[in-house]
């Protein structure tokens, strides 16, 4: 306790004196010890009067309470006709320790007394009558008054008569016994001029005499009380009325002794004394002229307050200055300071008279704040004025004589008319009596005097706005003598409560001059003073000090003074700590704390002070659970660490969040506003860190249950992608933030997939997550997990809208550590920017599915796909075999499927899909709808397409057609026509090679052009050749729908088919020979079975050959000609003779579409199976895509002319022996028939004689082999169609011999139809080797073969 | 106990959003004693002393704004503030930088030497502070309103301290 000297002059700051305690003796004895907080500057001019409740408890005592504190002030006209302005303050309890310093400061007098009681019988009756005597007694020494309110059952109100008073007397006996009690023997001569001739009853009995009426119950006989008698549900109209009464009353001794007090004799005075300065003074030369000066000076002081208090201010004003002047004289510091302190309070109700006209400033610390009619004006009491104003006071002894209301209505006299009306009269009447109490006093002090009338002469403003007394301080002022005043209160230690008292009266009237530096350095001295208080008390300074400082907006110091009070409330040296209110009051530094309750604005702003944050509420949490309400324990805690998280260690969340657990371990926190019994409501915190969600996304069905629209949507454009938005573009994406572009179906599982992280170093159970949504009704499905410390966590949160609309998404609440928590979305903490929420459109539910699919023959295959997952089927097939694959679908939902749609999509080109796959699209529309747990069979056929035509043989070319052809030597120089367009046409190839349809037929262009030399031989034009397997990817996609959106949105189910295609068998060549009969040739295909099993390989209905695996093998497939008028007949739409006239263009089109239709009709009329002995797998094989030479066309065709050979005029039969004798002469007839429809020109007919050694050697040179008569070759210019050549010629055979007659028939004409004749007759064109010109060659076939022998 | 001087540096002031951020940029100290109770309390003592601070603050631009433009000039010049208040251990000193940046210079009441600490003195430790506060947010990487974590700035800081005392 060593206070070191600070400079008071430099420093405003510090007020306190070092030179305190010099005056002031040992502490304990009559030191005031109870600060009265709650003090105002307006109150040095107010009466003090007691209101207590007594006996039972009044439930209607507030209400009374109020409706007196109204009546806190009344306008009393005084002796002079003045009206004066009688300010009152009422208090609830009041220490009588306080009481004793009344002649230090009359204000602090309790000069009235109210008591309100309730009594239900004469025993209740007795106790409280004994009651409000004995109060009466307790503060007898300054009582003047009282009155007794009491509620008991009598309806019928006792009789009042009007009480009798003997205000004088009463004025005198408290005077004698406050100046008496004390049992303080003062100078005789004074006490002789104090207690002047009248006599006092001592005790207060005598006080008043009321005769008390009543039917039932009687007042005790000491009972001598002015009493009022109400039924306890009495609106006690006339409450207002009679405490105006008291306050009259009160006014009137107050008035006297006033008036008593300046006509004393001014060397007679007594010493007024300070309670603790009694000692001080004994002993001491009170003739002295020091102390005379110093009597003078106080009750100079005495008086001002008196005069204060009776409500002239003005006069006051003089007063405290004279005061003020004549104890500084004196150094008598400590009453000095309170002449100063009263000429400040005098200023400041001047100054400021809105100061006391807003009531609210009875603030007793058990009535905090909670009176809502604080700011009521006294104009309330106004309206009872009237009835007020016809009550006669009872007439007063000494007043009697003047006719005096005691209140002026204000709507009669204004103040400032009235006042200046009657100031001179009663300035004259003071005069006099001041003069004439002067005058008496012969021997005082010229100085005194001279002060006494020049204060009182000059002064006497009456009008309160017009204020021009020279002692009226302004507002700098007032402050600055404040300040002198508590330097000199500092200097004693036991006025360290009026010091107390005055830096609260001066900061409160530094808040009103809006001086907030001035008023918190009042405040801040506070701190300073060294007061034994009790805890109480010191926590009601703390109080009363942050409630100040917040007054002048300092709310940082309100909160630092609130905080200190909490701890106060709870320390170890409070006998009896309260948790509740500690709890309170730091609850109540929040804002000072730059803190809210709402967790999320604290987060949102992040301001204040964090380390002090989180101290205050660890300690809130504290006072809490200390107070008994673990639930607000676990509300704060859980605040503390959702707001603080950011500034707390990993160590500091660790522990706190194990004390969170041990909290909430006694009372589980909500998502749910807590409401305190003060009303305030603590808003739920939600723990949004443990555990801390990184990511949160709502998530589209998975694929099969995902719904689709089920008409696309009309293409935006051309493009499939664009950067343009056709519309704006800005609008459209700020309007669909937040919402999702897919949908959830109703009564389905959707799900909302999250990253959680545990950033606790222990393992954290988070129970009960659900999702929180808005919107559609939505049922969430719990979920519990467990996250380790620190490893990001995905979780999934599931759950089903029941309705259909808009969901919205909002967050996502949690369990754990022992707190319920919504997250939303929304109150998120920054570094994870979620949106506010996520939008999903829930449609009405759809049917779902499942498959079961199983391939026909080998039923083992039976896949079957449960929850709609894109199931793979595996097929595997061989080449040309056929299969049937069964969907069974089974409706799993509770929604009948009414549109099932089936397609296919595969790498394959559509022709050739629907060849492999094939569905009844009928046979799906009848089993609609499917009901409800019921199931449909869907059949699709499968069929392995292949192109069986292997060019895989290119190479080898020369094994096989060689020898063939070599047999026909006209052929080699046959020229085949227009060699490019001899080749498979696009159209047909695109068509039938299954090889090529697995990508759009690019590389036949290429290929084509490489291809010249296998025209000769003709192979097939297959990208790929059927010796190798392929693999199929086809998917099945079933859309389906049913229900109430069935028109807008299906499902979609994929059924995944992978078909492996297994070659079977290929024909590597092929070629054609003409049969023994002129109507049917021979197809001879080379077939190489590509499996590993043995085949069977059916060619014609009848035949069949086993092909061993990997073997190949020749067959010959006898077949029909193909008919010449179907050639020409299905010519498209134009006869050949058309056709030939056509320019070489069109030609060579035709010839090409001879040879479609020639391969059409090998391709139909050849019909191949195969089956592998082994597995028993059958399939089918075409030569589909057959290509056929120019030389293959005129064999497979039937030949336009019809030859009919003869010898020796017999007809030549197919494979006919004809046999002759050498020398033997042969007539050779040849007829031709043209069965072309157009003549043919230029047709050479020849011939020819040769041998064949059948080793590929062909001698033509028979010239002396064999004679000929007449032509062996004749040019025909014309044969006109249907018509008929013959030629005949004879032979002679020579020498016997195998020889051969090559019968044929070529024309130059059908190629180039230009040239009409070029030499026609003498050229002969067989010979030109021009390919232009020999374009055809019939050969007669087989060549007539003679036997020549001897 | 020595002296002890004790730096407190923040208030940031957010004009963008004219609010108040009053959270602790940097928070300093020398002496032997480094209780964390006595930090704590410490800590009261400035954010109490804010008020007093925004208050002078306040009332220094009303003035400015109804007075003469001689004073406005002095007064942009005088960032300084002068003492706060003090207790019986310690004084506190404010100064605003043009930014709303405050400044809080706490020291012991007495020095050891039993000379008071000269007005002057705190002024020109806190524009030293000044200064250094200045570098330090020059620093690229440094995101204004964050707690200054520059360890340079904090030996600067020290040192500053020391030589002063």
């Amino acid at each position: 306790m060593s206070f070191t000297p600070r400079s008071l002059a430099t420093n405003v700051i510090s007020m306190r004196s070092s030179v305190s305690y010099i005056l002031s003796h040992a502490p304990g004895e009559s030191v005031m010890s109870h600060p009265d907080y709650g003090q105002h500057a307006q109150h040095h001019a107010c009466l003090l009067v007691l209101v207590k409740g007594i006996g039972g408890m009044l439930k209607n005592f507030n209400k009374l309470w109020e409706r007196i504190q109204k009546v806190n002030n009344i306008k009393v006209t005084d002796s002079s006709g003045q009206v004066r302005d009688i300010w009152v303050r009422y208090v609830r309890d009041y220490p009588v320790e306080n009481n004793d310093w009344g002649d230090f400061q009359t204000h602090r007098r309790l000069l009235g007394l109210i008591t309100l009681s309730k009594f239900t019988n004469q025993i209740e009756l007795n106790e409280v009558c004994r009651v409000h005597e004995s109060l009466k007694v307790k503060y007898t020494n300054t009582l003047y008054d009282s009155r007794a309110f009491m509620f008991g059952p009598i309806s019928k109100k006792p009789e009042q008569e009007p009480e009798t008073y003997s205000i004088f007397e009463d004025d005198k006996t408290s005077k004698e016994s406050s100046s008496l009690g004390e049992k303080f023997s003062l100078p005789s001569d004074q006490a002789d001029s104090l207690s002047s001739a009248e006599s006092y009853p001592h005790s207060s009995s005598s006080t008043t005499s009321l005769p008390i009426q009543e039917e039932n119950y009687t007042t005790p006989s000491n009972f001598k009380t002015h009493a009022m008698f109400y039924s306890e549900n009495d609106p006690v109209t006339d409450l207002e009325q009679n405490v105006a009464d008291l306050i009259n009353s009160l006014f009137w001794v107050v008035e006297s002794k006033r008036l008593e007090r300046s006509r004393e004799k001014i060397e007679k005075v007594s010493l007024l004394l300070a309670p603790f300065e009694k000692k001080d003074f004994v002993g001491l030369d009170m003739e002295s002229r020091n102390n005379k000066k110093r009597c003078m000076g106080r009750v100079t002081k005495n008086l001002a307050d008196l005069t204060l208090q009776s409500g002239l201010i003005a006069d006051s004003l003089n007063l405290y200055h004279n005061a003020a002047e004549i104890l500084k004289a004196v150094n008598d510091w400590l009453w000095l300071a309170a002449a100063k302190e009263g000429l400040c309070a005098a200023s400041a109700i001047l100054l400021y008279p809105n100061l006391r006209n807003p009531t609210p400033l009875q603030r007793n610390a058990s009535l905090q704040e909670s009176s809502p009619n604080k700011t009521k004006p006294l104009s309330l009491f106004q309206p009872n004025i009237d009835p007020f104003k016809k009550y006669k006071l009872p007439s007063s002894p000494l007043r009697s004589s003047k006719t005096s209301s005691p209140v002026n209505p204000p709507s009669e006299l204004t103040p400032s008319s009235s006042e200046s009306l009657e100031t001179s009269s009663r300035q004259s009447e003071t005069d006099n009596a001041d003069t004439e109490s002067l005058a008496s006093s012969s021997d005082i002090e010229y100085q005194s005097q001279k002060s006494f009338y020049m204060s009182d002469h000059p002064s006497i403003p009456r009008q309160p706005s017009q204020i021009n007394n020279q002692y009226l301080l302004n507002g700098e002022e007032i402050a600055e003598k404040y300040r002198k005043a508590i330097i000199h209160y500092s200097k004693y230690q036991n006025a360290g409560i009026i010091e107390t008292e005055a830096c609260f009266k001066a900061a409160r009237i530094a808040v009103e001059q809006n001086n907030s530096l001035h008023a918190s350095s009042f405040l801040q001295n506070v701190i300073f003073i060294n007061l034994t208080l009790s805890e109480q008390e010191k926590i009601q300074r703390f109080d009363t000090l942050a409630e100040l400082y917040k007054e002048i907006g300092f709310l940082r110091k309100a909160a630092f003074c609130q905080r200190l009070a909490a701890t106060r409330q709870v320390s170890p040296n409070n006998p009896n700590p309260d948790w509740q209110r500690c709890y309170y009051l730091m609850l109540h530094s929040f804002p000072g704390h730059r803190l809210s309750l709402d967790p999320n604005y604290v987060i949102q702003h992040q301001v204040g002070w964090p380390a002090l944050q989180i101290q205050l509420l660890q300690e809130l949490v504290v006072a809490a659970r200390r107070m008994g309400h673990p639930a607000l324990a676990t509300r704060h805690m859980t605040f503390l660490l959702q707001t603080m998280w950011p500034h707390l260690s990993r160590q500091e969340h660790r522990d706190l969040a194990i004390q969170l657990q041990a909290l909430s371990a006694q009372c589980e926190g909500g998502p749910v506003p807590l409401v305190l019994e003060t009303g305030e409501v603590i808003p739920p915190a939600n723990l949004t860190h443990v555990p801390r969600c990184s990511a949160f996304l709502p998530r589209p069905p998975p694929s099969p249950r995902a719904p689709h629209m089920l008409k696309c949507k009309p293409q935006q454009g051309p493009f499939i992608f664009t950067p343009i938005h056709f519309g704006s573009l800005e609008r459209k994406a700020r309007k669909d933030e937040g919402k999702m572009e897919y949908l959830w179906v109703e009564d389905d599982i959707c799900e909302v997939q999250m990253k959680l992280t545990n950033p606790l170093p222990f393992e954290l159970k988070v129970s009960n997550m659900r999702l929180l949504t808005s919107g559609v009704v939505f049922e969430s499905i719990p979920e519990t997990i467990i996250l380790p410390p620190d490893s990001p966590t995905t979780v999934n949160l599931h759950g089903t809208p029941k309705e259909v609309g808009e969901l919205q998404v909002l967050g996502y609440s949690t369990h754990t550590l022992g707190v319920k928590s919504n997250c939303r979305l929304k109150n998120m903490p920054t570094p994870n920017k979620f949106l506010p929420s996520y939008t999903i459109e829930v449609i009405p539910s759809l049917p779902t599915i499942t498959i079961e699919t199983s391939v026909a023959p080998s039923g083992s295959v039976s896949l079957s796909s449960l929850e709609n997952v894109g199931s793979t089927t595996n097929i595997t097939l061989y080449n040309g075999e056929s299969t049937e694959c069964t969907m069974r679908i089974t409706n799993t939902s509770n929604v009948p499927i009414e549109y099932l749609d089936i397609a296919i999509q595969s790498n394959m080109d559509s022709q050739l899909q629907s060849k492999v796959f094939q569905l009844s699209n009928e046979d799906i529309q009848a089993q609609l709808p499917i009901p409800p747990n019921e199931s449909a069979t869907v059949t699709m056929k499968l069929y392995g397409e292949a192109d069986f035509l292997d060019l895989g043989g290119v190479g080898g070319e020369n094994l096989f057609p060689n020898s063939l052809t070599s047999n026909y030597p006209s052929r080699v120089g046959s020229p085949v026509p227009n060699v490019q367009s001899s080749l498979p046409t696009q159209s047909s190839n695109a068509q039938t090679s299954l090889s090529s349809g697995l990508i759009p037929n690019r590389t036949s262009g290429s290929f084509r052009s490489s291809n010249s030399h296998t025209t000769s031989w003709s192979a097939p034009i297959s990208v790929m050749p059927p010796s190798r397997g392929r693999q199929v990817e086809a998917q099945v996609i079933i859309r389906y729908s049913g229900g109430s959106g069935k028109e807008v949105h299906c499902r979609q189910s994929t059924l995944q088919i992978n078909l492996e295609l297994l070659p079977s068998m290929s024909i590597t060549h092929w070629d054609v020979l003409p049969a023994e009969i002129p109507s049917q040739l021979y197809l001879v295909l080379d077939v190489t079975n590509l499996t590993s099993e043995e085949m069977d390989f059916h060619y014609t209905p009848s035949k069949h050959i086993l092909i061993e695996s990997k073997e190949s093998c020749r067959v010959p497939v006898p077949l029909d000609r193909c008919p010449f008028n179907l050639t020409s007949r299905t010519n498209e739409e134009s006869n050949s003779e058309d056709m030939l006239e056509c320019k070489s263009t069109v030609t060579g089109s035709s010839v090409t579409s001879v040879e479609e239709l020639c391969s059409a009709h090998v391709t139909e009329h050849v019909s191949l199976s195969w089956q592998l002995l082994h597995s028993e797998t059958r399939g089918k094989a075409s030569v589909k895509g057959i290509t056929l030479s120019q030389a293959m066309i005129d064999i497979v065709r039937m030949s336009p002319l019809n030859w009919e050979v003869s010898v020796n005029k017999q007809c030549i039969k197919p494979q006919e022996e004809l046999n002759c004798t050498a020398g033997e002469c042969l007539s050779l007839g040849v007829g031709v028939w043209n069965h072309l429809r157009r003549p043919l020109r230029q047709l050479c007919l020849s011939v020819q004689f040769y041998q064949d050694y059948n080793n590929g050697v062909h001698t033509y040179k028979l010239d002396n082999r064999l004679a000929t008569a007449g032509n062996n070759k004749i040019v025909l210019a014309s044969l006109p169609e249907s018509s008929k050549a013959y030629h005949e010629c004879t032979v002679v055979f020579l020498t016997p011999g195998e020889y051969k007659i090559d019968i044929q028939c070529s024309t130059t004409e059908p190629v180039l139809e230009d040239i009409p004749v070029i030499g026609d007759t003498d050229h002969p064109s067989i010979i030109q080797p021009c390919p232009g010109e020999v374009s055809h060659v019939w050969r007669f076939i087989p060549p007539v073969a003679i036997s020549v022998t001897d | 106990m020595t002296t002890r001087s004790w730096w407190r540096h923040g208030e940031s002031y957010r004009m963008s959003r004219l609010r108040t951020k009053n959270s602790p940029l940097y928070i300093g100290g020398i002496g032997n004693d480094t209780n964390t109770d006595n930090e704590l309390s410490r800590q009261w003592l400035v954010h109490t002393a804010l008020d007093a601070l925004e208050e002078r603050l306040a009332s220094n631009n009303s003035n400015t704004t109804g007075a003469n433009t001689n004073n406005t000039r002095t007064d942009l010049r005088d960032l300084y503030l002068g003492l706060l208040y003090s207790t019986d251990t310690h004084k506190i000193y404010g100064y605003v930088t043009n930014t709303r940046i405050k400044l809080v210079l706490v020291t012991s009441s007495t020095s050891p030497s039993g000379s008071n600490i000269r007005d002057a003195e705190v002024r020109t430790a806190l524009r030293r502070l000044h200064a250094l506060y200045a570098d330090a947010i020059c620093n690229p990487f440094h995101l204004p309103g964050d707690q200054i974590t520059s360890l340079k700035f904090d030996k600067q800081v020290k040192n500053l301290m020391l030589n002063n005392v």
